[in-house]
């Protein structure tokens, strides 16, 4: 199978350039001399940081706790303020500004270009474009399997292979989730990003993606690497071929889903934010399953 | 004589005490009869002619039943609450209650064919309760949608709604709390009342 330069030659350039934002934002740069004391540092730091996150979860939960057991004084209380402090600083977000600004054209590309474009997809019935969704979900069995495998969840690769077997065989070629029928074939989605914080690494610095959405230098990074797991990206076309592949894909999954990105902007009161906060809330338990 | 008279006060007290022990409502029963009274409604064909701002009416009446939205809106500020005058609180609360009610009702008609599943019911702590529950897409996927309940109103009612690991409070308590660092009460309230007059 050839892979054609231009693609290769993107990747190099992704690499290198999500490594030094990765790099430069990472805190123990601006200490470094020596880059391999340097990478311990980081390494060191970021478990800390993880830790860090982990106990003022479990602060969280104390002072939750603690909270009820005296709720004589509805409106006075320490502890449950304590609790609302803690979880404020979920990520950093040291490029507000540049993130911003991606949101804001991520935001325009949605309503110029994508909804648009999807609602004319809707012509096609709505199951068909289900099983399209899940034809993508199944073909990237092994970017779910491999990270299993790479953060020791034995049960879980176990789990997603019954289920690629499963859906492969007698759905259509994942067209249809049969696997569904037993609710233990269900396992949540493992991606690079969730492994690097299995392995101790904190989310890193908020990171606006653009046409991809919310993410961190960690999970970023995680992304670009799973890219390498997915059999798509192996389908021996050329490169706009294959961005063409994905821009359907995101066509086709937006298609299934209008109307959910507008009801939660008309929830905010300020989309911005309300986005950070909900995508690492949901960052964290998927880690945590 | 004076044992009769004990003795039926008892027989009363009894009599009183265990139907209203019967009749407590679990945290699992609040929200089961509570979600399950929406989607009665939601599949009335009567309530299907009405224009959509009469449907958003009867789904808020609803949802209020079984929302706590005092304690919703308290746990949401976290310290700035105290830092409001009651009047302040007064309207927060009543304004942040019309903004999740337009917003929850208006989701909720979008509803269609997808299956509530009720999983377990968990004690967190004396007073607080977390039902589990699933939102089963037409092709099994299931999303998980988590109920926080508090009894301090004298029954169970709901505080906190968490979608696939993303709490409600927390994530309106970062904005809220990024706005108020910036500005004072006065200016969150009068974005409130935009946002409602919107919608």
């Amino acid at each position: 199978m050839s892979v054609d330069p231009v693609r290769k030659a993107l990747y190099l350039v992704a690499v290198t350039a999500l490594f030094v934002v990765f790099c430069g934002y990472a805190p123990a740069f601006e200490l470094g001399n020596d880059p391999v004391e340097l990478s311990g540092l980081l390494l060191a730091q970021q478990t800390q940081q993880a830790a860090d996150d982990q106990s003022e979860q479990d602060k969280e939960d104390e002072n939750d706790d603690e909270y009820d057991d005296e709720d004589d004084d509805e409106y006075d209380d320490e502890d449950d303020d304590e609790y609302a402090d803690d979880d404020v600083k979920l990520i950093e977000d040291p490029m507000i500004g540049g993130n911003k600004q991606l949101y804001a054209f991520n935001d325009n590309m949605y309503f110029l270009v994508l909804k648009p474009v999807a609602r004319g997809w809707k012509i096609f019935p709505e199951e068909l474009r289900v099983g399209v969704r899940n034809v993508f979900y199944n073909i990237r069995f092994p970017v779910r399997f491999i990270n299993c495998l790479l953060q020791g969840k034995g049960k879980k690769a176990y789990a997603e292979t019954g289920r690629f077997v499963i859906n492969t065989l007698w759905g259509f070629l994942g067209m249809g989730n049969v696997a569904a029928e037993f609710p233990s074939l269900q396992p949540s989605p493992e991606d690079l990003g969730q492994t690097f914080a299995v392995w101790g690494f904190g989310f890193g610095d908020y990171i606006m993606l653009p046409f991809l959405g919310p993410s961190s230098a960690r999970d970023a990074l995680g992304r670009l690497g799973d890219t390498f797991l997915d059999p798509i990206w192996w389908i021996p076309v050329d490169f706009w071929t294959s961005v063409g592949i994905r821009a359907g894909e995101a066509v086709n999954e937006t298609s299934t889903r209008i109307g959910e990105y507008e009801a939660l902007k008309e929830a905010a009161l300020d989309p911005y934010v309300m986005i950070r906060n909900a995508w690492a809330q949901n960052r964290i338990k998927l880690i945590a399953e | 004589m004076n044992k009769q008279i004990t003795g039926l006060i008892l027989i009363f007290i009894f009599l009183l005490v265990i139907p209203l022990q019967g009749y407590a409502a679990t945290p699992k029963e609040t929200v089961e009869t509570g979600v399950n009274k929406v989607i009665a409604t939601l599949s009335d064909p009567a309530f299907k002619a009405k224009p959509k701002d009469q449907q958003i009416a009867a789904i808020s009446l609803e949802i209020e039943s079984v929302f706590d939205f005092q304690e919703l809106s308290r746990r949401t500020l976290g310290k700035q609450w105290k830092k409001m005058s009651a009047e302040q609180q007064t309207e927060f609360v009543k304004l942040f209650t019309e903004l999740l009610q337009g917003v929850y009702a208006d989701r909720l008609l979008a509803y269609s064919d997808q299956k509530i599943l009720f999983d377990k019911e968990i004690m967190i702590k004396k007073g607080r309760a977390e039902v589990q529950s699933y939102l089963q897409t037409s092709d099994g996927t299931k999303i998980p949608l988590f109920y926080r309940l508090t009894d301090k109103s004298g029954s169970w009612k709901v505080y906190d709604v968490i979608i696939e690991g993303v709490s409600m409070v927390k994530n309106y308590r970062t904005q809220f709390r990024d706005i108020l660092s910036k500005d004072p009460p006065e200016k969150l309230l009068e974005i409130l009342r935009e946002k409602t007059k919107k919608g």
